[in-house]
Formats: C-alpha cells, structure tokens, sequence
C-alpha cells in the first residue's frame, strides 16, 4: 500500500464528533473492562502444575555427594552433620526432596526464609542429592521418612482409596487456618510467609505434612494415615486445577479482593457512565 | 416530505393515545401531578446520579434476591449432601449450606443470580458512601435538607446490616466466623450483653439452638429491605418536595434550578444509567467469582481459615477490632470486656456524630439560613478538611482488616503492620486533613472555577454605537446563547430549563 492509499484510508475511518461523542461512552467502559480483567487474570495466577508421570530417573549417589558437597556442605557440614544450618542426617529423603523441589534450596544466605522458587537443580540432580541424604541416614541406621506416595483420589467412596470429600474436610480441620481455605497462603507473626498451595504437586503437599518445613508443624502418621495424607493432597490438586465455577478467580483471597474489584472496577466504571451521561443537558 | 396519508396515520396514532391517557385520567385524575412531575428540573452534573446508581443497585438486589428466596431455606437443621460438586459429597452440613449449594449448582441461573447479588450489594453500598461525600463535602446537608441527611445515614446504616445479615446466611466457614465475632461483640455490651445473644441466637452457646438462620432470613429478606424501602422512599419524597441543589453557576440562584426535565430527557439518562448499573452488576456475577462458598465448606466451630474477612463495608469494624489495644477494664467486680470498644462504642460515637453534623456544622460556621446552591469544597476548608480526615480514619480501619493480606503481599510482618496502623488511626486523619485543608486555600488563591465565570464576557459598546464582546468566551454548553446569535447576558439563565425553588 502506498502511503496515499493509507492517508485516505485514515481520513475515511475518521469518525464525525456526533459519532465520536456517541461511541466514547461504549468505548471507554469496553477499554476500562478489558483492561480491568486483564489485570485480574493475570493476578489470579499462573495455573497450577500437574505432576509429571515420567519413569525415575537412574540415580547416583557419587553424583549426589558432589552436588551436596559444592552447594550444600558450606551450611549443613560435611556428611550433613549440621553447622550453622540443621543437620540432615535423620531428615531423611522427603525433606530433601520437599526443599529442593520447590527451590527452598540452596538459600542465599542462612538468614533467609526459604520460599518457593525455580528449583535450582535439574530432576536427576534432585534426585542423586536426595538418595545421597537419604543414604546418610541408613548409614548411620536413622532413616527418615521417605517420600510418601500420593493415592489418586476416587469418585466413590471405598477401602483404601481417598475421596475428595474426606480431602477437604481434612484440609479444612488442618490445614486452612493458615494456607486459606483456597490454599492461597498467608502470613503467620514474626513475617512468616505461609506460601500458596495451587502450585505445589500433591507428592510435594504430602511431603511439607510429614516434613513439617518450619514454622509448619509436621504431621506423623499417627494424625494423619498416609490414606488420608492423599486425601488432602488430592483435595488441594483438585482445588488449583479446577476451573472456578463462578468465573474469574481474582487470587482466591476472599472478601478483600472482591472488596476492591467492587469498589474500584463496579463503582469506577459507574462514576464514568454517570459522568458520561449526567453531563448533558 | 412526508405524505398525506403518512400524515393522516401519525394524528391517528396520536389520537390513539390521547384517548387511552384520556380513560386513565378520567378514572384517576393524574394528569395534573404527571405534567407537573413530567417538567420536574434535574441538574446536569453528574455527581448527582451517584445516588441513583445506588438506587438502582437496590432495584436489582430486590430482584435477584427475590430468586434467590424461592431456592434459599433458612434452617439450622442437618443433612448429607449429595450432589454435583464432589468434594461436599457425603458432608454433614445445615440446611441453609446446602440449599446455597444447591443453588450455586443445581438451580438453573442460581450462581449468576447469587453472585450478581453479591456484586450489587458492594456496588450499593459504595453508591451510598460516594452519595454521602458528595452531599457532605459540598454542604447539600444544610438547612432544608438535615432530615434527608438523617435518612441517608439511616440509609446506610441499615445498608450495611442489610448486607452483614446477607453475607451470614449460607452459614459457610467464612460468615460463621463472622457470626462468631459478633456473638462475642454482642455478648460484651456491658449487663445485658449475654442476655442479648442469648436470646438472638436461641442458647447459651454459639451457634445457639439453631433458632438464628430462620430469624437472620427474617430480618435479611423482610424487615431490612422494607426499612430500606420505606427510607428510600421518604429520601426521595423529600428531596421531591425540597427540590435538588445545584452547584453555583451562571442564571443560577437560591430560588431556582436550572437543568432538564424529567420528561423526556433526564427519563432518557437515568434509564441508560440503569442499564449500566444492571451492565456491570450482571456482568460482574457472570464474569468474576465472588463468595465461593463451596471453597469455604460448611460452619463448623473447631474449623478455621486464614485470610476471614467480612466484605468491604464492614471491613472498617473488623479493623477496629483488630487495632483496638488488649486494655481491660474491672470495676466493682465486673470487667467490661474488649470488644465492646471497638465494636459497638467507637462505632456509635462516629455515628453519632455523622448523624449530627448538620447542627454542629451549623455552630461551626454560625450559619443556620437556608441554602439551596451547594458550597465548593475549597470554600469551606474546615469542613472538607474533617471531612477527608474522617475518611483517613475509615481507610485506616478497613485496611487493618487486610493486615495479613497486605503484610503477604509487601513483605511487612504483621506486628509491624497492626502498630503501623495504630499510630495510622492518630497520624493518618492528622496529615490528610492538614493536607486537604492546605489544597483547599490554595486553590482559593487560584484562579476562578470556571463554571463561575461570567458567560460571553463583557459587552461594550463603542463611541460609534457598535456592539462587542470583552473577554474570552465561557467554554462550556452554556456558550450556546453565542451560538444562537442571542445577546449574551452576564448573569441570564443558561440554555435549558429551569423553574423556581
């Protein structure tokens, strides 16, 4: 196209001010929305990631000792002894695998509170430095708990197969009063970052329990069988996965969110309609 | 050009409705009212449709929840639910849980009209707040008009029970937190406080003999809208017989209101603003999720979420609760509990003191004429400088009850939040009303409003006899008397209608 053609293109899509005066109204609340829910989806997050059901990988504990004595020793001692961090010689392969999966480790600084992140280490690294620390506590006969296996839930109710019903009842005896009944998070005293669950895998929801990642308290098989353990992990899953029945989720917060999209989208669209309109004579 | 037969057919249309008008009045006599209603002026500015949109929030929450009753059971009684949301299958719930479940998932339309009931509510009460500043910071609360103010308060007052009586009837996790809270501010009303809830919630133990649902229903779906729609219908009497306010402006005087008339041109904009209130309530309750009670699962006392906040309006009092120090007073052997402080006295002083504004307004400033044109807000720095004080104040209260959400987000521990905004009770209203009061005299300083302007200038005219305007023309729709080629009149009514106080 020829820059003449484009001009007259232009001129001919100019609209007349009748016409400009009659479309800013619709216009205006149509930008406004788009750029309302835009913000919101992208506030109600990315979506949760499903567990991947790949075949393990080969592990090496060679492999595994060299990865924890370049990035971990310096903290937690030679052989998981325990310096300025904990020790991990009892913790046994949940814990490691709960911390380095979800990228709490390796921290920066011992100060900090592990978070969620980008895993630091590729799966098969994962893997070797967990059967390492894992090794340890066998070695020195104190094995700690293993990475506990989740059971999908099912639709009826039978022996040994968890249901979502009896998930989320759990969820909401247990776990709820600090990670939300949304699974969204929190905040505890003293700053402590209680982290959204809609984007842990179940394997990792089971692990936190029987891990109990402070200031979370654990949760042995004594209070919660490993039956219903997969209830609740089946329960949050279900819960970051489903689509919300009722639209747009705007960051599964509660009352304070839907507050303010209320307040500032409801009524702000309003007060521009009403602007507007009550202008004109 | 039109025809003659297209002619004939346009009197006989006309004549039509004549004679149906004609039958209506014969039997009614209304024809007087209605030509007089029908001129009815209305002010072109729009602040003055903010207390329609509430208005019309009212309309459509009268008419989703009217739905919502035919699917809604107010019983405390217990069942199992099955049914399609899978995670609730098999749980003991109450019966008013499930029959919200049922309507959320079962009822053809019932989540649309649920959550669009939802999404009206917060917009209504917003509506009212917006609707009250206006009235506050522009002084339309002065004589004739205290009573209405009195009535709005009322208004909102009763908006917000309305609403707190609304969001506590699924009898899910989140409202029966909230209903525990105010079992407890109930119960700390000093002497008859555990009598009081007691016989509210029907035993001596939360959540009482189950007694409360069918009653809060009473209240929710009965009492409080009736209030609400006898108040609304007193406020928009008197404002009918007192006449709307208007803000200062050429041809505009204390015994006159110039705008348009009902008939046909403020019937056309107030209906469109109907159509975007139900716009946006629908479109909210179609299109973002509000209140999944589903999530929340049913009441039950030894269950807990993090993040229980009531909805925004009443967020305030749930912020007071949170911010109020653990202070306890004993005398003569009996202890005044906490939460009567901050839940009922604070809340009562503050809304004594709305209530009683017009007076003390009226003693402040040793005014008690009438007034029918509005003040600017700058003209009255005091008052507007309260005003955004106690606004401060309110800000303060309703983000306290997001502490722990705030504190997620920008990293701030808790602790450090609640004594932030503690200090942010005294501080907050102190600096934003300094602050107003400063914007306000600045901009007296500066330069006149420009609805204050003299229309078209000065005219003149020449040693030749010719006529010709000084000074810049008023920019505006009411430069349309130059348009006409009409001589423009220094202080002569604007193009539009008018009529006298």
């Amino acid at each position: 196209m020829k820059p003449g053609q484009w001009s007259s293109w232009l001129s001919r899509a100019r609209l007349s001010p009748e016409r400009r005066r009659l479309l800013a109204g619709p216009t205006a609340v149509v930008g406004l929305s788009v750029v309302a829910f835009s913000v919101l989806l992208w506030a109600s997050g990315a979506p949760a990631q499903t567990q991947a059901a790949s075949a393990p990988p080969a592990v090496d504990i060679a492999v595994g000792e060299a990865l924890y004595n370049a990035h971990c020793e310096s903290c937690h001692g030679a052989g998981g002894v325990g310096g300025v961090a904990p020790q991990l010689v009892q913790v046994g392969a949940a814990a490691a695998d709960f911390y380095l999966s979800t990228g709490r480790m390796p921290l920066d600084s011992v100060h900090d509170q592990p978070t969620p992140h980008t895993p630091y280490f590729s799966k098969a690294q994962i893997a070797d430095i967990v059967a390492y620390i894992n090794a340890l506590g066998v070695e020195h006969g104190t094995p700690g708990p293993g990475i506990p296996s989740v059971t999908p839930a099912c639709a009826e109710a039978t022996a040994g197969c968890p249901t979502l019903s009896q998930g989320q009842q759990l969820y909401l005896m247990n776990c709820a009063q600090c990670h939300d009944a949304s699974g969204s998070g929190g905040e505890l005293s003293h700053g402590y970052v209680v982290p959204s669950l809609r984007s842990a895998t179940p394997t990792q929801v089971a692990e936190a329990a029987r891990v109990g990642p402070r200031p979370m308290p654990s949760f042995g098989p004594g209070q919660l069988s490993n039956e219903q353990l997969s209830a609740i992990a089946d329960y949050v899953h279900y819960l970051s996965t489903t689509p919300d029945p009722g639209g747009l989720g705007i960051a599964h917060f509660g009352p304070v969110p839907e507050g303010f999209v209320g307040v500032i989208f409801g009524l702000g669209v309003l007060l521009v309609a009403a602007r507007l309109i009550g202008n004109r004579g | 050009m039109s025809t003659l037969a297209e002619r004939a057919a346009a009197r006989k249309r006309a004549e039509r409705s004549q004679s149906a008008l004609d039958w209506l009045d014969d039997r009614l006599g209304s024809s007087k009212w209605l030509r007089s209603a029908m001129d009815k002026i209305f002010p072109d500015h729009w602040s003055f449709m903010v207390g329609e949109i509430a208005m019309y929030s009212f309309v459509i929450l009268v008419a989703t929840g009217i739905y919502l009753t035919f699917f809604y059971n107010a019983s405390g009684a217990e069942v199992v639910y099955h049914g399609p949301y899978r995670p609730l299958d098999g749980q003991k719930m109450t019966i008013a849980y499930e029959s919200v479940i049922n309507l959320s998932f079962s009822v053809r339309a019932g989540l649309i009209m649920r959550q669009a009931h939802h999404w009206a509510a917060l917009i209504f009460i917003a509506a009212i707040v917006f609707h009250m500043g206006r009235i506050f910071f522009t002084g339309a609360f002065r004589r004739p008009r205290e009573v209405n103010w009195v009535i709005g308060t009322t208004l909102l007052l009763t908006a917000m029970l309305e609403g707190f009586s609304g969001y506590s009837l699924p009898d899910d996790l989140l409202s029966g937190g909230g209903l525990r809270i105010l079992y407890s501010i109930v119960q700390s009303v000093p002497i008859v406080g555990t009598w009081l809830a007691a016989d509210l919630w029907g035993g001596n133990t939360f959540p009482g003999n189950g007694d409360f649902f069918p009653r809060l229903f009473v209240l929710h779906e009965f009492v409080l809208p009736l209030t609400l729609a006898g108040l609304l219908g007193a406020h928009l009497a008197v404002l009918w017989r007192q006449k709307h306010t208007d803000f200062p402006g050429p041809g505009k005087t204390e015994h006159n209101i110039v705008g348009s008339r009902l008939w046909p041109q403020y019937f056309v904009k107030t209906n469109a603003l109907l159509l975007f209130v139900a716009g946006v309530v629908f479109g909210l309750g179609g299109l973002v999720q509000i209140n999944p009670v589903w999530v929340y699962g049913p009441y039950e006392a030894a269950r807990a979420s993090s993040g229980t906040q009531p909805d925004w309006y009443i967020g305030w009092l749930d912020g007071a609760l949170r911010l109020w120090p653990h202070w306890e007073f004993r005398s003569f052997g009996h202890e005044i509990p906490n939460p009567f402080f901050p839940g009922i006295l604070i809340p009562g002083i503050l809304f004594a003191v709305i209530y009683a504004w017009p007076w003390l307004d009226k003693r402040i400033y040793r005014d008690y004429g009438e007034h029918n044109l509005l003040d600017r807000p700058r003209d009255k720095p005091l008052r507007t400088a309260l005003g955004v004080a106690a606004l401060a104040f309110f800000v303060d209260l309703t983000l306290a009850s997001a502490t722990d959400l705030i504190g997620n987000a920008l990293g701030v521990p808790f602790e450090t939040l609640i004594e932030l905004m503690q200090y942010g009770t005294f501080v907050a209203p102190i600096v934003a009303g300094v602050v107003a009061f400063r914007v306000c005299v600045r901009l007296q300083r500066g330069q006149v409003h420009p609805i204050q302007r003299p229309v078209g200038g000065i005219m003149v005219r020449d040693a030749r006899g010719g006529y010709h305007t000084v000074g810049a023309a008023h920019d505006g729709h009411e430069a349309s008397a130059e348009e006409h080629g009409l001589e423009p009149a220094g202080a002569g009514p604007p193009a539009g209608a008018s009529e006298a106080h």
